[in-house]
This record gives structure tokens, sequence and C-alpha cells, in this order.
């Protein structure tokens, strides 16, 4: 089989599998509705059913799917900006810092909303790309440009926020269901507004990756070759770095935290398709779309009660992880 | 953990209200991007975005929002007077299905929570989930024309059903015995059944009247430990309207300096508070006589007074855990149990 015809199949494939699972992410939920029902809202729209298929279902797999494809793309942007494998769209910081946002807001009460965000929302995508911010200023204080010391400041100013956080739940006990919600992730919430806020920044960031996505092959050699071949390697790995936060910050924002999608999925494109960043980054935030659609339909209909989709996919995601880990062994 | 319904949940504090979005200016933008094939839905959300938003909710019946017509709820949204009472209520706490019922408006009821289980008819009722986890979908597939929430749902998934349209009328969680009648009264208004509540509210506030009476002058009140059946010692604290009620009858709680509405209590404080009475908040008779065995059988607890004298009591733990008419019934028990001899008993 030649590899134009794989990358066929395989882009086919997946998007098949994301046109099936909104399908079925429309047709099932609590409330039982056939095919049959849906064909004749189609020619004869209702009130009751505009809500539960499109204010409702329809705005959440949207809204899963802008989430997916947000983290998986910034995924695979950090896996080749850090060439470590283990690298996910957390790692520098944005999950901790965005949940310490969420946990405060929820703690103080602050509701305001804007742009589609809730109060908490608001201040976890703040706080999100605020830690980011810090960790990069900090990592740039001893002159030279490392790529572990901002792996290693990540780390810590992560664990520095999440015993902050841990500290305002202990101390706020009433917030516990909220920050459930924000810690292991929902699309309960879902809305129209949300989808609309997050989707052009994550078609830009798309944009963006693959228009630089030439430069992130050349510094796969070492920065000083990718140099030396023409690409502007600081400009190159700021403008990564932005965009990965970014994407991770407006995801956690909507939905809170779901770990393990930036992770894997970068992961599983590259085995299908190779490491040729341009179609990596299409394709995982294709293949992360449809992957966190399907995670979300399982997390909703798999008991009477609605799962946090952290689970779901943690207990997708922790398996191959494993593997990973011991294959590199 | 899963005892007492009321005790799991917090009110939740920030009642601000949460502004319509922008999706009004947003949603085509997102419709061009993702959903070309959809266009035409733009016609269907937008409107039901429209009526959930500052807008009161338009399609209770018999609108007509006249001046002083206008009933507002514990978070202070606004709602018009209905004329004639709504058709499909969904409820979203046991002691509002329980208020429902009292105001004759069980046949109206749509849909309430899986902790509804008084009356017995609200069992047969469709569930729409829990206290903290209903289901906005079920909710909303119900098709109601009003629906009566708390402050222990989660103010985010009442204000997710405020945005598909519904008019949701959120409660506050009661404290004392005295936010009763004008809760119920509250459900009356926005039901249109006055009349009923006014019945209703009457007849409580007179047995309340008659048991603060019999107990007029009483100079002693008992000192009472309320233990909730299940693992541990938890009893209520003073922001409980169950201290209240202990008051109320005529008895003083133990535990009433805890600033909380239920607590973990410590086996030496029981000892050194030396309780008159134990109240056991039980499901049935097999746990409460579970509670109390495991209770006396405590090392050190034996010499407590309420054990060596046998005061002991069972309490209904699911009237006693919902804010609704049956708290009255639990008023006159306990305050027959802790003074005897004003109620004609032996003492």
């Amino acid at each position: 089989m030649s590899r134009a015809r794989g990358l066929r199949i395989f882009w086919a494939i997946c998007l098949v599998l994301c046109l099936a699972g909104f399908l079925v992410s429309v047709l099932t939920g609590p409330v039982r509705t056939t095919p049959g029902d849906l064909v004749r809202f189609v020619q004869n729209p209702d009130r009751v059913h505009a809500a539960i298929f499109l204010d409702l279902r329809l705005a959440r797999g949207v809204l899963a799917f802008l989430v997916g494809a947000a983290l998986a793309l910034s995924g695979a942007i950090l896996q080749g900006y850090f060439r470590n494998p283990m690298a996910d769209p957390f790692v520098v910081g944005v999950s901790s810092g965005a949940s310490l946002g969420a946990v405060i807001a929820t703690a103080v009460g602050f509701e305001a909303v804007a742009f589609g965000f809730s109060g908490p929302g608001l201040l976890a995508f703040l706080s999100g790309l605020g830690i980011v911010s810090t960790v990069y200023a900090l990592s740039l204080r001893r002159g030279g440009f490392k790529v572990e010391t901002i792996l290693l400041t990540g780390i810590a100013a992560g664990a520095l926020a999440s015993a902050l956080t841990s500290f305002l739940l202990f101390m706020r006990s009433d917030s516990y269901d909220q920050a459930v919600f924000w810690l292991l992730g929902s699309f309960q919430l879902a809305e129209w507004s949300q989808a609309a806020t997050i989707a052009p920044w994550i078609a830009l960031c798309l944009a963006a990756s693959l228009w630089l996505a030439r430069d992130m092959d050349l510094l796969a050699l070492g920065d000083e070759t990718a140099q030396a071949l023409g690409s502007p390697v600081r400009r190159v790995r700021k403008a990564f770095l932005a965009m990965s936060a970014l994407l991770a910050a407006l995801a956690v924002a909507v939905s809170g935290i779901i770990g393990f999608v930036g992770l894997v999925v970068p992961h599983w494109v590259r085995l299908l398709i190779g490491p040729s960043h341009r179609r990596l980054f299409a394709a995982s935030a294709l293949a992360g779309g449809t992957f966190l659609l399907y995670c979300d339909l399982l997390a909703r209909n798999l008991l009477p009660a609605e799962l946090p989709i952290g689970v779901i996919t943690a207990a997708v995601g922790a398996p191959f992880f494993l593997y990973l880990l011991h294959k590199k062994r | 953990m899963r005892r007492g319904w009321e005790m799991c949940l917090q009110p939740t504090r920030d009642g601000s209200a949460v502004g319509d979005m922008s999706l009004r200016h947003a949603s085509p933008v997102l419709l061009g991007l993702l959903l070309t094939a959809l266009a035409f839905s733009q016609e269907i959300i937008l409107p039901q975005e429209k009526a959930g938003g500052h807008v009161p909710p338009a399609h209770v019946p018999g609108v007509a929002p006249k001046a002083g017509q206008v009933i507002t709820d514990d978070l202070g949204r606004s709602f018009p007077r209905p004329a004639r009472p709504p058709e499909r209520i969904v409820s979203m706490a046991p002691n509002i299905t329980e208020i429902l019922f009292a105001l004759g408006l069980g046949g109206r009821v749509a849909g309430v929570t899986r902790f509804c289980d008084f009356p017995l008819e609200a069992q047969r009722l469709p569930r729409i989930g829990g206290l903290v986890d209903p289901n906005v979908e079920i909710v909303r597939s119900l098709d109601p024309d009003l629906v009566v929430a708390f402050r222990g749902n989660p103010l985010r998934l009442v204000d997710r059903i405020r945005k598909l349209g519904l008019p949701v009328f959120v409660l506050d969680i009661g404290r004392s015995l005295d936010d009763l009648a004008p809760l119920i009264t509250k459900i009356g208004r926005v039901t249109a059944a006055e009349p009923r509540a006014e019945e209703l509210s009457a007849g409580l506030r007179s047995r309340l009247a008659a048991v603060d009476a019999a107990l007029a002058g009483a100079a002693r009140r008992p000192k009472v430990f309320v233990l909730l059946y299940g693992q541990g010692l938890w009893t209520c604290g003073g922001e409980s309207y169950v201290n209240d009620l202990i008051g109320r009858a005529g008895g003083t709680n133990v535990a009433s300096a805890l600033p909380k509405k239920w607590a973990l209590y410590k086996r030496e404080r029981i000892i050194r508070d030396d309780p008159d009475v134990v109240f056991i908040l039980a499901r049935s008779a097999a746990d409460f006589a579970a509670g109390r065995d495991r209770l006396a059988a405590m090392p050190g607890i034996g010499a407590v007074s309420a054990v060596r004298t046998g005061r002991i009591y069972e309490i209904d733990e699911n009237a006693a855990s919902r804010f609704g008419p049956r708290l009255v019934d639990v008023l006159d028990r306990m305050a027959e149990l802790l003074h005897p001899d004003r109620f004609g008993g032996r003492p």
C-alpha cells in the first residue's frame, strides 16, 4: 500500500468516525430518541426537540470535538517542542494554573461572565496563561533558553499551584462539587456560546501551526542545526509555546481539565501516519476531536448519572501511557 | 456519604444572575464554520435563548404581568404571577415535591428527583435525577411550564435549564421553622394556589402556636443530642433547622455551638455534655435499634443521663430531613418526648 493511499484511508476513516460520532451523540442521551424522531424534527421542528437535539446534544458534541482538537493539537505541538514523547498540554503548568483559577473563582463566588466563559472558566483561562507566562519568564532569566529549564520550572510551578488548589478546597469544602467539575472535566454545561468563543482561536492556532510545521520538523534535528538551516528558532519556539498554552487554556476554560487526550492522541496519529508535523498537526486535531466526542458519549451514557469525562479519557489513556513507557525500556 | 440528603448539600453561595451570553452575536460565526448544513437551526436556537435571558419567562400560562403582579424567587429573579396553576411542574427537591402535593398540585407535577418518595404517589412520577445531579435533558424533555428548584441544586445546572427557556423558580434552604410558612406561600404564589397555601400555612402556624402555648413557662430545657443513624457520630450543628426544631420543642441541642449544618461529634464531648435525651434520626425501627445499641455500647457513654434513663427516641429521618409540612409532626413528637407532662402524658 502506497504512503499516499494509506494517508487517504486514514483521513477517510477519521472523517467517517467523526461524522458518525456526531450523529450518535445527537441521537443518544437520557431521553430516548430514535432516528425517526430526528427526521421528523428536521421536517417539522418543535421546541422540545430543538432544545434536546441542538441546544443540548449537538452543542455538547461540537464543544467536545473542539476541546479534543485543541488538546490534541496542543499536545502534538508540545511533544515536538520538547522533543519528548511524554509531554502533554499540561506539562508547562496550564492545568494546575487553570484549576487554581477555577477554584479561586468558586471560593470567592466570582460569577462574572465574559466571552461565553463562566466566572471560573474565565479565571481558569487567565491563570492558566498566567502560569505559563511566569514559567517562561523564569526560564529565560538565566540568559540562555533551555527546554529542560522550562519543563522543570513548569513542573515546579504546577506543583505549587496544585498545593494552593488543595488548600483552598480544604478550606472551602462546600465548593467541592464545583471543584470536581473543574478537576475532572465535563461537558455538562456545554453551550453554543462557548463553542463559538473557542472555535475561531482553535482554527487560528491550527492554521498557524500548519504554517510553521516545517520549522517544527527542523527543530527535531536540534536547535543549532535548525538555526543553521535558516529557521528562526527563537521565534518559532515562542510562537509554538504560546499557541499550545492558548489551546490548552481555552479547552480548560470551557470544560475543566481533561487529561490524556493531548498525550495519547498525537502518539496514535504518529504511529499511523508518521512524524511529519504538518500532517501530524492536522490529523491530531481531527483525531483528538473525534476521540473526545466518543469519550463524552461514554461519559454521559455509560451510567444513569454523568461521569466526569476525565475518568473516561484516563481509563482509555492510562493503559496506553503504560504501554509507551514499557516500550521505551 | 449518603445519609440524610440535606447534609450532603451546601447552599450555593452566590445567587448573582449569570447574564445571557453573547450567543446571538457569536453563533453565526460558529455555525458558518462548522455547521453550514444545519444553518437553519439558528432560527430555532435563538428565540429560545432569548427566552432564557433577562426577560422573564414568557410561557407561564396566563401570563399577564401587571404592576404588583410580579413575584420574585429567592435569587431575586422576577416571575409573572400566573392566573392559573402551571400544568407541568418539575420539582427539583423532595420538600418542594411534598409541598406541591400538600397544595393539591400533585396531578400537575411532571417530574421529581429520585429522592422524592413522599407522598407515595410521587414515587411513580418521572425522575429527573438527583439533587446535585439533575439531568438537564430529562428536565427539558418533560416540557415543564414551571421548574421549582432550591439552592441545594447546583446553580450552574439551574442556569443551564433556565437558558433553555424554562422558567426556573429558585427557593432558599430553610434555616428555621419560621421559614416554612413563607416557603409554602411562595410556592403557592408561583403556582397560583394561594388560597390553599394560606390555609396550609395558617394550619401549620396554629400548630406551632399550640406547641409554644403548651411549653410556655416550662422551667427546664432538657439537653438533647441528635444522632444521625449511620457510620460515625453525625449530629446537627447550630445552622441546621433541626437545631431550631429542638429549641422550639423545648430542648437544647448540645451541639448548637457548632457553626455547621451537620458535623461529626466527638464521643468525649457527648460524655461531657451529658445529654438528657438522645434523638436518633433513622429510616426504620431496625436502624433505630441498631443505632441505639451501638451508641449505648460505646465506652463511657453508658454513664450519660439519656442512656441511664433510657430516654433515647426514634425520629423519622425521612420527615425530619425535608424542609416541608411534616417538620411540624416532628416538632410535635419532639415536644411530647421532651415534655411529656405538658402534653397530658406521664412524666
